[in-house]
């Protein structure tokens, strides 16, 4: 076997992984179904828009809230292919979420975080820190 | 001597065709998911800042909340262009790793059409926002706003640059399987900048205050 034999060798190797690699990961077809599912989330999304006088407001608070996440979710998942790679990846990203999901959730609550009624009320603070009336809303009970 | 260490070198590659690490991935990608990670920390803290003013909108402006001043089916529309490229996206990278050199070029370029439109949009709903009175410096609602619609914007834009630098770039070398992970890298910044969108256009736009 001369060095040229063995580097055809390694190369059909080195495309054989690519192959592997490229059928590991769905099909057009299937992208293209998760992008109608997509879009059929993000049409409903509006309808609840549309109709918000109609609905609960909490209702349609969580449920705008549960569509985004699982559009958040389907991208994550099979556009970027996190449920086809290395877990490692998900744990990186998930991390980065978490703690920033956490992070701002304890600085808002600093502000009285009262997103699901009023907005935001008054704090208490003194005015140096941002206080009285810095974050008042008229429809906070005082 | 020649083959032996043609083959070691190919035996040190991974399927992508990249040197082996500790982790068993390129190191590239680790290091892409590391900065998008990061990422996720800057969009919090401007949309953290968006719901502490989120209902500041009346201060200093005859808009009494956002909904009167928001063209939703307008938004609803650059959404679905953003969501499309994200598909447009990842079929550039199925055509890739196809080696249908002609066909990833042209679902690249096509992404960054959309990526452009969205942009154009942007720019359309400032300036629309502009004319009615509504500045960055209007109030802290406004600021607000156009920091974090701003910086996604930014993102989007820096995008559509990648994806021009990886058409362009590769007219000699070619865009087949060898650049399969230059194009995953691309895509997974493209697909991040869409899922910040989905989360900045619920918030933002169709989730109401009270």
């Amino acid at each position: 076997m001369t060095a040229t034999d063995t580097h055809i060798d390694a190369e059909e190797h080195h495309a054989h992984g690519h192959d592997d690699h490229a059928h590991s990961h769905p099909s057009d077809r299937t992208y293209v179904s998760i992008a109608i599912i997509l879009a059929i989330f993000t049409a409903v999304e509006i309808l609840l828009f549309v109709f918000e006088d109609d609905i609960n407001r909490s209702i349609n608070k969580i449920a705008l809230i549960g569509l985004m996440v699982i559009k958040f979710y389907i991208v994550g998942a099979y556009f970027m292919h996190l449920k086809f790679d290395h877990p490692i990846l998900t744990q990186l990203f998930v991390f980065g979420l978490i703690l920033a999901v956490v992070v701002y959730f304890i600085m808002l609550s600093a502000f009285e975080f009262n997103f699901w009624n009023d907005g935001f009320c008054d704090t208490g603070l003194p005015a140096e820190l941002g206080g009285d009336d810095f974050f008042a809303n008229e429809n906070c009970s005082t | 001597m020649a083959a032996t260490v043609v083959t070691e070198s190919h035996d040190a590659h991974d399927d992508h065709g990249h040197m082996e690490t500790n982790t068993g991935m390129s190191n590239n990608k680790l290091a892409m998911w590391l900065f998008l990670a990061s990422d996720c920390l800057l969009f919090g803290a401007l949309i953290s800042t968006f719901l502490l003013y989120r209902t500041n909108i009346s201060d200093n402006s005859e808009f009494e909340e956002p909904a009167d001043i928001f063209d939703i089916p307008f938004t609803s529309l650059s959404s679905f262009i953003l969501l499309m490229s994200s598909l447009t996206m990842v079929l550039t990278l199925s055509a890739v790793n196809r080696d249908d050199e002609r066909v990833a070029r042209i679902w690249m370029l096509t992404t960054a059409f959309l990526g452009m439109v969205f942009i154009g949009g942007q720019v359309f709903e400032f300036t629309e926002f502009g004319e009615k009175g509504l500045y960055y410096s209007t109030n802290t609602w406004s600021s607000a706003f156009f920091t974090l619609t701003g910086f996604h914007g930014v993102h989007v834009s820096v995008g559509i640059l990648m994806l021009f630098g990886t058409v362009f770039g590769t007219r000699k070398s070619g865009l087949g399987k060898e650049k399969s992970e230059t194009v995953e890298l691309v895509g997974l910044y493209w697909h991040f900048v869409d899922i910040v969108w989905v989360i900045i256009f619920t918030i933002v736009y169709l989730i109401p205050i009270g």
